[in-house]
């Protein structure tokens, strides 16, 4: 049985590699060609004629390596991400909605809490991120590409196997169960300590699947600080980047230092759980655990709340029709907390008894980072203050981000400090906290930034007052899900449990019809998009929002006006478009599909 | 193109290797981690030779069969430790030898057998 399993497992591997050798062996006859477009017309070299060829079809996306199309892939993976992490909350604010186990068993409870923090974490919010970053840092710093192409390929196609790695568990491989170690994955549950059944292969997949997301993320990072240092075009300056590439920056800077750390600290584990190390299992290996996954950890809600907040700057000022109040302290706050962000870790473990001085330090430093978050929020309310407001949806997204984002940072103050903190530690009020940063902040970003340039990537518009429904749902559902979990926190309903105590039934009822709301709120979302992917009117100006008319407009939408000019000459396109899109951009990016 | 070349001012904006580097390293990590000799040989022998090349593609390296040695000689010293030292991961040791090793042949065929006919970059 066993030989006859291995057998079959080199078989199937063999034929797989052989497989991969013949398609490589025809991909290769394909590029080998010369395209048939115009001869030596716009003086370019033999190269950049190969450089400008993209296969149609499935094999377009499989083999790209233009910044534009692994944006949309990034993008396109993060969302279906983002609906699955979504619908395994659904499932378990259902469950939520009775104090008793009713619909979920405890440990499918486990399994999905676990799942649903690291979709969202690390196969929504980093991706979604990068989505945008991917698409428009490159031409906000009027770049080719980015300064690595394949490493950016090879970025992405890390993480579609990462999640299938993460999300193992659920699916019907015999003997394999899902993780139910929470994000945080402490140890020694995580080892596979005690009689608990965390020694299962499910949670060694979801660790590599982890692993192989931040080894991804790395690449990206190392990806865009190259870019942006070394790639940008004569006329963008260090005195004029643009606020969103400041924010890319920074956070890539972040990520530099604290993925790797994730990955070391999980292959610890890894060899902890399958080949007898020690490192978490001896005398202070639990404690060693959350420093190491903390000094991670805590860096990350900034990776992921920078360049939302960079999407914010950029987005909310051209429908304030005004220039962003600060822009130099908005940088400098950037800069500041991504300094400050590697020393606020040990704030997760006020109560696990480390030694007095270093909680009080470590106090200090988490209250010190409000100050250049309340900057960037003074400054964008500035902003506004005044301004000529057009409620657009992406502003309007923006606006709810600001709100939000008080509500979640001031909850964040308090938790900061340390008698408070033990007293709400582990309890609802920190998911309520965190969830009114990533969902109420963080999403809410990402919305803004879909539906602000939905018109560059999509050539069409969406239906304005489905996206108003879409954020007003939003809206309502954020604040009324996380602000009710700020309550339960202080009546002391504990995080992680999938029962209860009666008394919490009736806040825990409205937490779950919250949850509801969001799910409509999603739902219109994705058919708005769907549908106005395909159907919606075509953007025939370059410049849908009127930024022209405050001389606000950036160098994305410039360039999106110079791609429709050449498009709209169809017929005498190959001359035309040729001379205009000198530069690498090809005419077909986006109107061929 | 733009007057200040960049890392990257000759690309192209498509490649078929990334996918493969990609799907390299999960499949040769949960060989190596579960100790499934197939998977681990079969994953290296793909994110090495995908590494070779986009490589050779991007016109990083001149040959071929160099960058398949020195990436032979890495899985060599690796699969060594993992084998014959304190370590004494045997199955893994071995695998990494063995995708060493058929890298080796590989790339020593690949230079006797094929030639490169191709449009240079």
């Amino acid at each position: 049985m066993e030989v006859n399993g291995q057998l079959a497992l080199t078989v199937l591997m063999g034929v797989f590699l052989i497989t991969v050798a013949a398609w490589l062996a025809r991909i290769e006859d394909w590029r080998s060609y010369t395209p048939l477009a115009g001869g030596g017309a716009v003086g370019g070299t033999k190269e950049q004629y190969v450089s400008e060829e993209k296969p149609s079809g499935l094999i377009r996306w499989l083999t790209t390596v233009d910044h534009k199309d692994i944006g949309m892939l990034y993008g396109v993976y993060s969302l279906i991400a983002f609906a699955v992490g979504g619908l395994m909350v659904v499932a378990m604010r259902i469950e939520l909605a009775d104090p008793s186990m009713t619909l979920l068993s405890n440990t499918f409870y486990n399994s999905l809490l676990t799942s649903h923090g690291i979709t969202m974490l690390f196969l929504f919010g980093t991706p979604i991120i990068a989505a945008f970053s991917n698409y428009f840092i490159p031409l906000l710093i009027g770049a080719d590409d980015m300064a690595f192409p394949r490493i950016n390929a090879i970025a992405f196609w890390l993480l579609p196997p990462g999640a299938l790695l993460i999300w193992a568990g659920f699916f019907p491989i015999p003997d394999i169960i899902p993780a139910q170690t929470a994000w945080t994955m402490y140890t020694p549950l995580s080892a596979g300590v005690g009689s608990g059944n965390q020694m299962n292969a499910g949670v060694d997949l979801m660790l590599l699947g982890l692993h192989l997301t931040g080894v991804s993320a790395t690449m990206g990072a190392i990806n865009f600080i190259a870019t942006i240092f070394t790639e940008r075009n004569e006329k963008v300056t260090w005195a004029n980047l643009d606020i969103f590439s400041w924010t890319i920056l920074t956070q890539s800077g972040l990520i530099l230092f604290a993925f790797p750390l994730l990955g070391s600290a999980i292959l610890m584990l890894l060899l902890d759980r399958n080949f007898g190390t020690a490192f978490f299992s001896v005398d202070g290996g639990a404690i060693l655990w959350q420093h190491l996954f903390w000094f991670f950890g805590h860096p990350e809600v900034y990776i992921l709340v920078l360049p939302p907040m960079g999407i914010v700057s950029l987005v909310l000022p051209r429908f304030a029709g005004r220039r962003l109040f600060g822009f130099k302290f908005v940088v400098y706050s950037t800069l500041a907390i991504g300094v400050l962000s590697f020393g606020v870790w040990a704030h997760h473990m006020f109560a696990t008894g480390i030694d007095p001085r270093l909680r009080a330090s470590f106090m200090a430093v988490s209250l010190a980072i409000a100050i250049p978050s309340a900057v960037k929020t003074f400054n964008w309310i500035t902003t506004m203050w005044n301004g000529n407001i057009r409620l657009t949806t992406p502003m309007l997204f923006c606006i709810g981000f600001v709100s939000n984002f008080i509500i979640g940072g001031v909850t964040g103050v308090f938790l900061a400090s340390i008698p408070i903190d033990l007293i709400l530690h582990d309890t609802y009020y920190v998911v309520g906290h965190f969830h009114y940063i990533v969902m109420g902040a963080i999403a809410f970003a990402g919305f803004a930034g879909l539906y602000y340039w939905f018109p560059i990537y999509t050539g069409r518009m969406y239906q304005t007052t489905l996206g108003k429904w879409h954020f007003w749902l939003s809206m309502i559902g954020t604040n009324l899900t996380f602000f009710v979990m700020v309550l339960l926190g202080y009546g002391g309903m504990p995080r992680r449990y999938a029962t209860y105590l009666p008394q919490f039934a009736t806040m825990h009822q409205l937490a779950t019809v919250g949850a509801l709301i969001l799910l409509v709120g999603q739902m219109i979302f994705v058919w708005n998009f769907v549908q106005s992917w395909l159907e919606g009117p075509k953007v025939e100006d370059g410049d849908p929002w009127d930024l022209g008319e405050d001389n606000l407009t950036t160098a994305e939408w410039t360039w999106f006006e110079r791609k429709l000019q050449t498009a709209v000459t169809d017929g005498g396109e190959e001359e035309e478009a040729e001379l205009a899109t000198d530069g690498g951009e090809t005419v077909t990016d986006a109107d061929d599909e | 193109m733009d007057e200040a070349p960049g890392l990257s001012d000759q690309y192209r904006t498509a490649s078929p290797w990334p996918v493969f580097v990609a799907l390299g390293i999960p499949i040769s990590e949960l060989g190596l981690l579960f100790g499934l000799f197939p998977l681990a040989v079969g994953g290296l022998l793909l994110f090495c030779g995908s590494i070779a090349g986009m490589l050779k593609e991007s016109g990083y390296v001149e040959s071929t069969i160099r960058s398949l040695v020195v990436l032979s000689a890495i899985l060599f010293a690796f699969g060594g430790a993992l084998a014959f030292t304190e370590i004494n991961l045997v199955t893994r040791g071995y695998a990494t030898i063995a995708a060493a090793a058929l890298l080796l042949v590989g790339g020593v065929a690949f230079e006797l057998f094929v030639w490169d006919n191709k449009q240079a970059i």
